[in-house]
C-alpha cells in the first residue's frame, strides 16, 4: 500500500490525474476570469490536461525528486546509489538511474512500440490486399497509416537505437555510467508519456495527416490532431535530452588513453548522430507549436486568410525530419561496424574514412531537406541545388559500404545470427540507397512522387536498413546483457524468413509506384490488385517472422547456455567484463593502449583493466 | 549478479574536459534552444524579410522604447557576472545581492514587455505576423520567466550559504543561461524591431 508514496509506478496513477485536475481547474478559472467563452472549451482542457499529466507522471516516478531537494536549497548527496542499478527485476518498472537497467527499458518499451505499429500495418494490409473496402474505412485507414508511420519513428526507431547506445557505450569507453544518470532515467520515462499521448488519439479519432501532419488539413482534423502534436513534442525532448548525455559522455568520460582515433565506430556514430539530433529536432517542435497554436489557440500561421504560408512548415518540418533519416540509420551504421569487424575477426578497412564519413553524412544531412519538396510548389531554383547536395550525400554512404566489404574481404566469417543480418542489411540497404539515388534526380522524383515508389524506398533503408542493423545489434550483445547465448538455429529462421519477407514485401512496391498507385489510399486500380494481395501475404510473414525473435530472446535468457565474459571473442571493452557486467562496470579505470580493432595482431590489446585503482584518486565535483 | 563481482562504488576517473560535465551539457541543451528560436526565426525570415508582409494594421514597431528594455537585459548580464565574481567562503550575502538586482532587472525587462503587448494593438490571432511576432517574443519571454525562476533558486540556495569557490557549477549554469537569453533578445531586437523588411 505504501507503494502509491512512494516514486513507483503505482504513485503515478494518481499523481498524473492529479496534475491533470489542477492543470483543468486553473485553465477553467483562467478562462472565466479573463472572459474567454466557452469556459469548457473540450480541446484547450485536454490539451492542458495531456501536458500537466504527463509532467505529473514525471513527478510520480520520482524523476524530479532530487532536483527538488536542490531547489528547496536542501543537502545533497552525490554518493546516494539507491535508485542506481538492477537488483531485482522490479526496478525495470521504477525511475533507475544506471544506464544498463535504462538501457533495457528502452529496448524492451520500444519493441513492443514495434510491434504495436506493426500491428496497425498488418491491419491496413489485410485492408489493402484486396480492391475495394472490406475491413475499415477511409477516416480509420489514414489514421492507421499515420499512427503506423509516427509510432514507428518516434517511439520505436529513435529512441531503440538510444536503448542500445545507453547500454553498450559507457561499458565501450570505459566509463561508470552516462554523464547524467537521472537526466537519462528522464529520458526515458518521456517515452511512455509520449506513447500514451499518441496512442490514446485513437479516442479521439487519431489524426489523419500521415505522419507529416501538414497544414492546412492539420487545422481541420479532430482533436486526435494535436495529440500527434504534442505526442511528437515529447518524443523529441526524450531525444534531445539523451543526446545532450551522450555528446558529454563520449567528450568527457572516455577511459584514460582513448583518443578519438581509439574509440570504436560505435561510439564515433552515436557522437555524430547525438549532434544531429540536437541541432535539429527542436526544429519539428517549432513547427509542431506553430500548427498546435493555430488549431488551439486560433493564430494563422498556415492559413490562408490570415496571410500565413503553408509551404513554410514544409520546410521547417523537413529541415529536421531530414536529419532525423540519419538519426535512424547512422547508430545502426555503428553496429554494423562492430558486428561485421568481431564475427569477421578482422580491424575495420578504412577506420577513419568510416569515421570522418559519419561526421560528414551529418553536416550534409542539413543541407537536403528540400528534395521531400520537390512537387510542393517551392522556389524552383531550389530544386537543382538540392539535388546536387542530395547525390553528394550518397557518396559517404558508399564510403562506408565498401569499408565493410573491405572488412570482410579476406576475413574469415562466422555466421552468426548477428553476422547474418549485418550482411544482409548491406544487400537490402544498398537497395534502399539506389532507389534514393534515383529519387535524387529531380525529373524522376517529380514523375513519381507521393506513389508507392517512395514507399519502397524508405521501407528499403528503414526496414532492409535501419531494422536489420537492430537485429544485428540485439543478438550480437544478447550475450553481454543476459549472460546466455540465444538460440543460433531459431535465429537462422528467424533471419531467412525476415530477409525473403522483407524483400518479397517491399520490392514489389518499387513496381506499383513505377505503375502509378498512389500512397496513402485505402483503395486502389484493379490492375495493382495481384501485387497487392503478394505484398500483404508476404507482410503477414513479415510480422509473424518477428515471434520466432521474440521466443528466441525470452526463452534463451533464462534457459539459454551460459556465456563467459567473450562468447564472439571481440576486443571492445565491454566483452572485458561478465556477462552481465557488475552494477558499477569497471573495477578501476581502464587504461586504453590501443585501437579497438587490432584482431589478427600478435598479443596486441585494446585495453588494460586493473583491478584496483593504481595512482592517488582524484576527485571529481 | 554475485557479490563478487558487485562492485559496490563507482571508479573515479578524471573528466576529460576542462569544462565541467553539467557546464559543458548545458551549453549543449542551449546550442537546442538556440534551434528552437531557430524554427520561429525560419518562419519570421520568410514572412517578413522574404516576403515583405507588413504587421497588422501597418503598426510601427517601438525600436526607441524597446532599445530601453534591451539596455535593461544587458545591465542584468553583468550585474549576474558580478555575482559570479563576488564569490568567497564567508558567505553569500553579495551573491544573494547580486543574484536579486538581476531578478529585479529581469523583470523590470519582462514588465515592459507585457506592457508593450498590450499597447501594440493586435493580437496572435491577427494574422500570421500577428501570430510570429507574439510567439517569437513570447517564447523569449518564456525563457525569461525560467530565468528569473532560477535567478530566484540561486537566491534560495545563496540564503542557505551553499555557494563556495568549490562549489557552484549551479550558480554558473545559472548565469550562463541567463547570458544565453540576453544574446537571443539582442539577435531578436535586432532582426524584429531594427532590420526593416523588405
Amino acid at each position: 500500500m505504501t507503494a502509491v508514496l512512494k516514486p513507483t509506478l503505482a504513485r503515478c496513477l494518481w499523481v498524473a490525474p492529479a496534475f491533470a485536475a489542477l492543470a483543468i481547474l486553473i485553465t477553467v478559472a483562467a478562462r472565466s476570469l479573463v472572459g474567454m467563452t466557452p469556459v469548457l472549451q473540450e480541446s484547450t482542457l485536454l490539451t492542458v490536461a495531456y501536458i500537466a499529466g504527463g509532467i505529473g507522471f514525471i513527478v510520480g516516478i520520482g524523476g524530479f525528486d532530487y532536483w527538488f531537494t536542490w531547489m528547496r536549497g536542501g543537502e545533497l548527496d552525490p554518493n546516494d546509489h539507491s535508485q542506481h542499478g538492477a537488483h531485482s527485476w522490479g526496478d525495470y518498472f521504477k525511475f533507475n538511474t544506471d544506464h544498463k537497467v535504462i538501457g533495457i527499458q528502452y529496448i524492451v518499451f520500444t519493441f513492443i512500440m514495434f510491434l504495436v505499429g506493426g500491428m496497425f500495418a498488418e491491419i491496413f494490409r489485410s485492408e489493402l490486399a484486396n480492391p475495394g473496402q472490406q475491413v475499415v474505412t477511409n477516416q480509420q485507414y489514414n489514421g492507421l497509416i499515420s499512427q503506423h508511420g509516427v509510432i514507428m519513428i518516434f517511439v520505436f526507431m529513435v529512441p531503440v537505437f538510444a536503448g542500445i547506445g545507453n547500454y553498450v557505450i559507457p561499458l565501450m569507453i570505459g566509463a561508470a555510467d552516462m554523464a547524467f544518470p537521472r537526466l537519462n532515467a528522464v529520458s526515458f520515462w518521456l517515452l511512455p508519456v509520449a506513447a500514451f499521448t499518441l496512442l490514446s488519439s485513437f479516442m479521439f479519432g487519431s489524426f489523419d495527416g500521415g505522419w507529416t501532419g501538414y497544414p492546412t488539413l492539420s487545422e481541420q482534423s479532430g482533436y486526435g490532431m494535436t495529440l500527434y502534436q504534442l505526442g511528437v513534442q515529447l518524443a523529441g525532448a526524450s531525444s534531445i535530452a539523451t543526446a545532450v548525455n551522450f555528446l558529454v559522455t563520449i567528450i568527457a568520460m572516455r577511459a584514460p588513453g582513448m583518443t578519438l582515433f581509439r574509440m570504436p565506430l560505435l561510439v564515433w556514430a552515436n557522437l555524430a548522430t547525438s549532434a544531429l539530433v540536437v541541432a535539429a529536432t527542436p526544429f519539428i517542435a517549432g513547427a509542431q507549436f506553430m500548427a498546435m497554436f493555430d488549431r488551439e489557440m486560433g493564430t494563422h500561421f498556415f492559413t490562408v486568410a490570415g496571410n500565413g504560408d503553408t509551404l513554410v512548415y514544409q520546410h521547417i518540418f523537413w529541415f529536421y525530419s531530414h536529419p532525423a533519416v540519419y538519426i535512424m540509420i547512422l547508430p545502426g551504421f555503428g553496429i554494423i561496424s562492430e558486428v561485421i569487424a568481431t564475427h569477421a575477426r578482422k580491424p575495420v578497412f578504412g577506420y577513419r574514412a568510416v569515421a570522418f564519413s559519419s561526421a560528414g553524412i551529418a553536416i550534409l544531412g542539413f543541407a537536403v531537406w528540400a528534395h521531400h519538396m520537390f512537387a510542393s510548389g517551392m522556389e524552383p531554383w531550389l530544386r537543382v541545388p538540392i539535388m546536387l547536395s542530395t547525390l553528394l550525400i550518397a557518396i559517404p554512404t558508399g564510403i562506408k559500404i565498401f569499408s565493410w566489404l573491405g572488412t570482410m574481404w579476406g576475413g574469415v566469417l562466422r555466421m552468426t545470427t548477428a553476422n547474418l543480418f549485418a550482411i544482409g542489411f548491406i544487400f537490402t540497404f544498398v537497395i534502399g540507397g539506389l532507389s534514393g539515388v534515383m529519387l535524387a534526380v529531380v525529373p524522376f522524383d517529380v514523375s513519381i512522387t507521393n506513389s508507392y515508389f517512395i514507399v519502397a524506398h524508405f521501407h528499403y533503408v528503414l526496414f532492409g536498413g535501419s531494422i536489420m542493423t537492430i537485429y544485428a545489434g540485439f543478438y550480437h550483445w544478447f550475450p553481454k546483457v543476459t549472460g546466455r547465448m540465444y538460440n543460433e538455429v531459431l535465429g537462422r529462421w528467424h533471419f531467412w524468413i525476415t530477409f525473403v519477407a522483407m524483400n518479397l514485401t517491399f520490392f514489389p512496391m518499387h513496381y506499383q509506384g513505377l505503375e502509378g498507385m498512389p500512397r496513402r489510399v485505402a483503395d486502389y486500380a484493379p490492375q495493382f490488385a495481384w501485387s497487392n494481395m503478394l505484398i500483404s501475404i508476404a507482410a503477414f510473414i513479415l510480422g509473424a517472422s518477428t515471434l520466432i525473435f521474440v521466443y528466441n530472446m525470452i526463452h534463451s535468457a533464462r534457459h539459454g547456455k551460459k556465456a563467459g565474459a567473450n562468447p564472439w571473442g571481440g576486443l571492445t571493452l565491454e566483452w572485458m567484463l561478465s556477462s552481465p557486467p557488475p552494477i558499477f562496470n569497471f573495477p578501476a579505470t581502464p587504461r586504453v593502449i590501443g585501437g579497438p580493432y587490432r584482431y589478427g595482431e600478435e598479443g596486441a590489446k585494446h585495453a588494460i583493466v586493473p583491478e584496483v585503482e593504481p595512482a592517488t584518486v582524484e576527485t571529481t565535483v | 549478479m554475485s557479490a563478487a563481482t558487485d562492485h559496490s562504488a563507482p571508479q573515479i576517473q578524471p573528466y576529460r574536459t576542462g569544462l565541467r560535465p553539467e557546464i559543458l551539457g548545458l551549453i549543449i541543451f542551449l546550442v537546442s534552444e538556440a534551434a528552437l528560436f531557430g524554427a520561429f526565426f525560419m518562419y519570421y525570415t520568410n514572412l517578413r524579410v522574404l516576403k515583405g508582409i507588413p504587421w497588422p494594421g501597418d503598426f510601427d514597431i517601438p525600436a526607441d522604447s524597446t532599445s530601453i528594455n534591451t539596455l535593461i537585459l544587458v545591465l542584468s548580464s553583468f550585474t549576474c557576472e558580478f555575482a559570479l565574481l563576488s564569490l568567497d567562503r564567508r558567505k553569500n550575502g553579495a551573491v544573494f545581492g547580486w543574484l536579486l538586482l538581476t531578478f529585479l532587472l529581469g523583470a523590470t525587462f519582462l514588465g515592459l514587455q507585457v506592457h508593450e503587448y498590450m499597447i501594440v494593438g493586435f493580437t496572435p490571432a491577427d494574422q500570421s505576423t500577428g501570430a510570429i511576432f507574439f510567439t517569437l517574443t513570447g517564447l523569449h519571454g518564456t525563457h525569461v520567466f525560467i530565468g528569473l525562476v532560477l535567478l530566484l533558486l540561486g537566491m534560495i540556495r545563496a540564503l542557505a550559504g551553499r555557494w563556495s569557490p568549490e562549489r557552484h557549477s549551479g550558480l554558473l549554469a545559472i548565469s550562463i543561461y541567463w547570458h544565453f537569453v540576453d544574446i537571443v533578445w539582442v539577435i531578436l531586437f535586432t532582426v524584429v524591431y531594427c532590420l526593416p523588411s523588405s
